[in-house]
């Protein structure tokens, strides 16, 4: 067949087809446009990153820390000024401000630099359009106009952080390297690092992020930068290091673990897009039997027939793909819009052509992948069925089921390898590590849809043997409408498949948010902590654990752990480097969370050794958590050497510790006998549980008390968390609905295939003297049982599935909750319903004759 | 009979077929034997049942046999796959169904038009189209779809659709069975005219004696086997 008589014949059979295709269109279109979108945006972003890479630094080269240089770090950056690299300094720290006009301090985002030198490239820009040193000059401060609006200052007023006062003199509208920035949380606060000292925020041991930038002389960049960037990373060996010749590996990581997440998300729409194309393929296809035989009848081969519709499906795959590409470049200025609050600049929206080609090679793959099965049904289909349509449904042997069925089975084989490619392609890593996310993907898509299947098949299989118990006595219309469930050729089981999985992604994002948000916010577990007190010093711990014993609002327990940051350095004098710390354990070659306690931590059990009796033992002692020790291979008697803050401790492990409490502090891997830590600076937090009401209060007697301590309400932060949750949950609950869609196309199309049996069913027993209202009870009763045993299945499934992510991945408890559960039950019957009658309501209005003559 | 001089249209021996349901085996066809002359007008009949449809379906090679042979203008076709069959229907075969089997998504003229595009006859296909619509009288209805149509007027596009490719064999299954007397005077008229214009071999399945009267020739089927062939 010439190819232009097969676009003839493929558009002839669309034509009637419009809403149907539309959807199809609809289904590829939102899969490509989010993929596309998101992957367009990522590429668009680093090749950004890349141009601008000493912009978005402010510098040639930078250096991220969380610790003060050592004295031998310091002779480093001596050497450099000798060859007259030029170097300044930024500390980044989070802090409470406060005015007499404010109701509560507001925690912010402190950010010191020296504005004679920052930034080496880019500006700051200010509302005022005021230079830096300016602003800066004096007891005077620059925030962010988000400040003003949460604090409901203005300019030129003076307020409160640490222990000094400051005015403020500047609104910034624009950091280069904000990008860069280490902290995000609240509103920012701009200060000279004399004034850093002023407000007393600096501490000995506190974890402030330290950034040192470089400026290499003019033209000498790229012949110096190797051997400085060698020497920095011997150097600082926790460092974060970026130069201008790349993308800044912090947002890059971030950038690619976003691609990556939103990719993958962005394919399941895609697949369940697919699946729905199939299942519209295939009801187009079951519609189309009759036509089908007809033509195999006039000559048609399945060959020319195949091709008519793989041309169709090809072209309603590159519609989708290029409606899809529109709908991504959306996508790709939306994205700026979305993340203005964490990045200032947005890149240009780029028309590459790997994106088109992506889009469509995309679109293709994955419609063609799945209308495969439906297309290869076309050669089963025998032009005898114009005669001898009752001989549907007789089971074959299974010597011709195979021999029919090996193509299509081979054909979902490819579906796999298809999908699990797709998977890996959009996973930006090594082979071996996107072929296993690819095997992890398409393995736990199988596994979802298989688990489902079985059970779609047990709880038919039950209600059939419902039916059949002689005790129940169901009403006629009852039975017959579930006898409908086991029609031949009611795809009852795919439908529920479909159905339930679209329930349980929807129920499961809105259980898993309501849970999360509703249980740490207002009904934390008891005991659980919900406000935080940051950089308490040694000096404060005492009083601030009486402040909080007393304060207003504060229930249970007052926990204050110390906290600092450890290099293992030697285990019996043995040093741990990269050659004996290898895999899982290689870790602990980077500065570990440590602490010390007199006390054993709640819930916790001694697996070897004992705890420490006597405190005053003149032997510094140490607990390790098992998995540690297990890494580090740790015994009781181990002698262990350590630094922190440059300074040397060393301990022997009296014990190796289990702990199950997820209070925060209480997992700490690495506990020091008392003393043990006293040569080195620690900081302290504490974690309270307050009434939320009474909080603020408690915010502004501690910041009145100790300015330099930060108290953060967890409720805050949580106000952030659902932002983004809330934002995830959006893309989720949108795919869910195309899980949905796909299972009313399934139920729609299962119900155009039996159509023909359903009308000379309903012809009889109108003839038989049924009532409309009797036949549209049965088929009522039909597709409510679908509606109801999906809702049951996708609602027992969500409940398990939120219930094993909270407990196991969340750390969470989780409640049953009757509401949503109900809801999703109803809703689905309801959706199942209205999907049924759409389909089949011009069924009721045969007339007997009419059918019962062309018998 | 046969004329032993020229090569007949179709040729059946000892045919036979059975069908496997879930419990047991139906013998449909039982041992069917007999030949056609080209250009013969032949009318099987026989009550519902008597596997007279079934035979129809052997004959254009729309289902497989169980045994026996069939050979149209000579070809055995028992043994050809299902493209070669549909390659054969398209060279040899046209087809009128007692229940049209139009194409519903296709204009009359495309629904004509069709057997040529399989076939990937080109050249002046559209105007064959036409004339044969013309012919049944359709010429002004030809942009109009199957459904606005009335059952006499489907039957006529089924008619022009089944000589469009002016096959030697043309096979009818009860054409008039779903039409009134006045339409189905009508089509057999045209069928029985188009056929003599063409010169086709015409087998006709029937059971309504005053069309099987038109044949030449009439084979009476009963259980699957044939009772009664006369001329």
């Amino acid at each position: 067949m010439r190819f232009s008589t097969a676009l003839r014949l493929a558009w002839r059979d669309s034509r009637n087809s419009a809403a149907k295709f539309a959807f199809v269109i609809l289904a590829v279109a939102v899969g490509v446009g989010s993929l596309t979108g998101v992957r367009g945006f990522s590429r668009a972003f680093r090749s950004m990153l890349l141009k601008d890479a000493r912009t978005l630094m402010a510098a040639d080269l930078s250096v991220r820390v969380f610790e003060l240089p050592t004295p031998a770090q310091e002779k480093i950056f001596d050497d450099f000024t000798a060859q007259s690299i030029d170097r300044t300094w930024i500390t980044e720290t989070v802090s409470m401000l406060s005015a007499p006009q404010m109701s509560t301090p507001l925690l912010v985002a402190v950010k010191a630099v020296d504005p004679a030198k920052y930034p080496f490239y880019g500006e700051v820009r200010t509302a005022a359009n005021a230079g830096l040193p300016s602003i800066l000059e004096g007891p005077n401060i620059a925030v962010s106009d988000d400040l003003l609006v949460r604090s409901g200052l203005k300019e030129g007023a003076i307020v409160r952080l640490g222990t000094a006062e400051f005015t403020i003199k500047g609104v910034l509208t624009y950091e280069p390297d904000r990008m860069a920035g280490s902290v995000n949380v609240g509103p920012r606060v701009m200060l000279t690092r004399a004034n850093l000292e002023l407000a007393g925020l600096l501490r000995e041991g506190s974890r402030s992020s330290q950034r040192f930038l470089f400026k290499f002389p003019s033209g000498q960049a790229d012949a110096m930068i190797l051997t400085a960037r060698k020497q920095l990373a011997s150097a600082f060996p926790d460092a974060v290091i970026a130069d201008y010749r790349e993308t800044h590996p912090l947002i890059t990581r971030g950038l690619n673990n976003a691609t990556t997440f939103l990719s993958l998300v962005s394919l399941i729409a895609l697949v369940v897009g697919a699946l729905g194309v199939a299942m519209a393929m295939q009801s187009h296809l079951q519609q189309k039997l009759d036509s089908i035989a007809v033509m195999k009848a006039l000559g048609g081969r399945s060959s020319q027939i195949l091709h008519v519709y793989l041309l169709q499906a090809t072209l309603l795959a590159l519609a989708g793909g290029g409606i899809g590409i529109l709908l991504g470049a959306g996508v790709q200025k939306a994205f700026p819009l979305l993340i203005a609050g964490f990045f200032p600049i947005a890149p240009n929206v780029q028309f590459e052509w790997i994106s088109i080609a992506e889009g469509f090679g995309l679109s293709l793959l994955s419609t063609l992948l799945f209308v495969l099965p439906p297309l290869l049904e076309i050669r089963q289909i025998k032009p005898i069925v114009i005669f001898r349509r009752d001989m549907e449904g007789v089971p074959k042997p299974w010597r011709e089921w195979w021999r029919e069925q090996r193509a299509s089975l081979a054909a979902a084989l490819l579906i796999c390898l298809g999908l699990a490619g797709m998977a890996a392609f959009l996973i930006d890593a090594n082979w071996a590590v996107a072929a296993r996310v690819g095997g992890w993907f398409v393995g736990g898509l199988i596994g979802a849809l298989l688990l489902l299947a079985g059970l779609s098949w047990a709880l038919l299989k039950l209600l059939r043997r419902l039916v059949k118990l002689p005790a129940l006595k169901l009403p006629a219309l009852a039975r017959h409408g579930l006898a409908n469930l086991y029609r031949p050729g009611n795809r009852a089981e795919a439908v529920l498949v479909a159905f339930s999985l679209g329930v349980m992604l929807t129920l499961t994002i809105y259980l898993l948010q309501s849970s999360i948000i509703g249980q740490i916010s207002a009904s934390a577990p008891p005991g659980m902590p919900n406000v935080f007190l940051i950089n308490i010093t040694n000096a404060d711990r005492l009083p601030v654990a009486a402040f909080l014993k007393s304060a207003p609002g504060v229930e249970g327990d007052v926990a204050i752990v110390a906290t600092a940051a450890g290099h293992l350095k030697s285990i019996n004098n043995t040093a741990q480097n990269e050659t004996n710390l290898v895999g899982p354990a290689k870790r602990f070659l980077r500065a570990r969370t440590i602490t010390w306690s007199n006390e054993m931590p709640p819930q916790t059990q001694i697996v070897e050794g004992k705890w420490w009796n006597n405190p005053g033992s003149a032997e510094p002692q140490l607990s390790v958590l098992a998995d540690a020790a297990k890494a580090l291979n740790l015994k009781p008697g181990t002698l262990t050497e350590w630094e922190v803050s440059g300074r040397k401790v060393y301990a022997r492990v009296a014990a190796i510790h289990r702990n199950e409490s997820v209070r925060p502090g209480s997992n700490t891997e690495f506990v020091f006998s008392p003393g043990a830590l006293d040569s080195v600076p620690v900081l302290y937090f504490g974690a309270i549980r307050a009434r939320p009401a009474l909080i603020s209060q408690l915010q502004k007697a501690s910041f009145e008390k100790f300015p330099a301590i930060t108290v953060i309400n967890l409720a805050d932060v949580l106000v952030r968390v659902q932002e983004v949750i809330d934002q995830v949950a959006l893309v989720v609950r949108f795919i869910s609905a195309f899980a949905i869609l796909a299972g009313m196309i399934i139920l729609a199309s299962s119900i155009a295939g039996s159509r023909l049996r359903r009308v000379r069913e309903v012809v009889i027993l109108k003839t038989l003297g049924a009532t409309r209202a009797k036949v549209a009870a049965i088929f009522s009763v039909e597709f409510l049982l679908l509606g109801l045993v999906s809702g049951v299945m996708g609602s027992v499934l969500a409940v398990a599935f939120t219930n094993v992510l909270l407990t196991r991945l969340l750390d969470a408890q989780f409640q049953f909750d009757w509401a949503p559960n109900g809801i999703a039950i109803f809703g689905s019957a309801l959706i199942a319903m209205f999907a049924g009658w759409m389909a089949s309501y011009r069924i009721l209005d045969q007339k007997p004759l009419e059918v019962l003559r062309d018998e | 009979m046969a004329n032993p001089n020229t090569r007949p249209a179709i040729r059946v021996r000892e045919l036979h077929k059975s069908i496997a349901t879930a419990t047991h085996t139906v013998d449909i066809l039982r041992g069917i034997d007999f030949d056609v002359p080209q250009g013969q007008f032949v009318a099987i009949m026989g009550a519902s049942g008597s596997g007279k449809s079934t035979l129809l379906g052997l004959l254009a090679g729309l289902d497989t046999v169980t045994s026996g042979s069939i050979q149209l203008d000579g070809e055995e076709i028992t043994g050809l796959n299902e493209d070669s069959l549909a390659r054969l229907r398209a060279r040899k075969l046209g087809f009128v169904f007692q229940s049209y089997q139009l194409i519903p998504t296709l204009t009359a003229e495309e629904n004509v038009l069709l057997p040529a595009e399989l076939a990937g006859a080109a050249g002046n296909a559209a105007a064959r189209a036409r004339a044969l619509l013309d012919d049944v009288g359709l010429a002004d209805r030809r942009d109009h779809y199957p459904v606005q149509l009335s059952g006499g007027e489907q039957q006529r596009v089924a008619l022009a659709r089944a000589f469009m490719l002016q096959p030697p064999i043309l096979m009818a299954d009860e054409p008039t069975g779903n039409l009134d007397s006045a339409n189905g005077a009508h089509v057999l008229e045209l069928l029985l005219n188009m056929n003599r214009k063409e010169g086709t071999t015409l087998i006709l399945v029937t059971h309504d004696p005053q069309v099987a009267a038109h044949a030449g020739r009439r084979i009476q089927m009963r259980d699957g086997v044939i009772v009664s062939d006369e001329i």
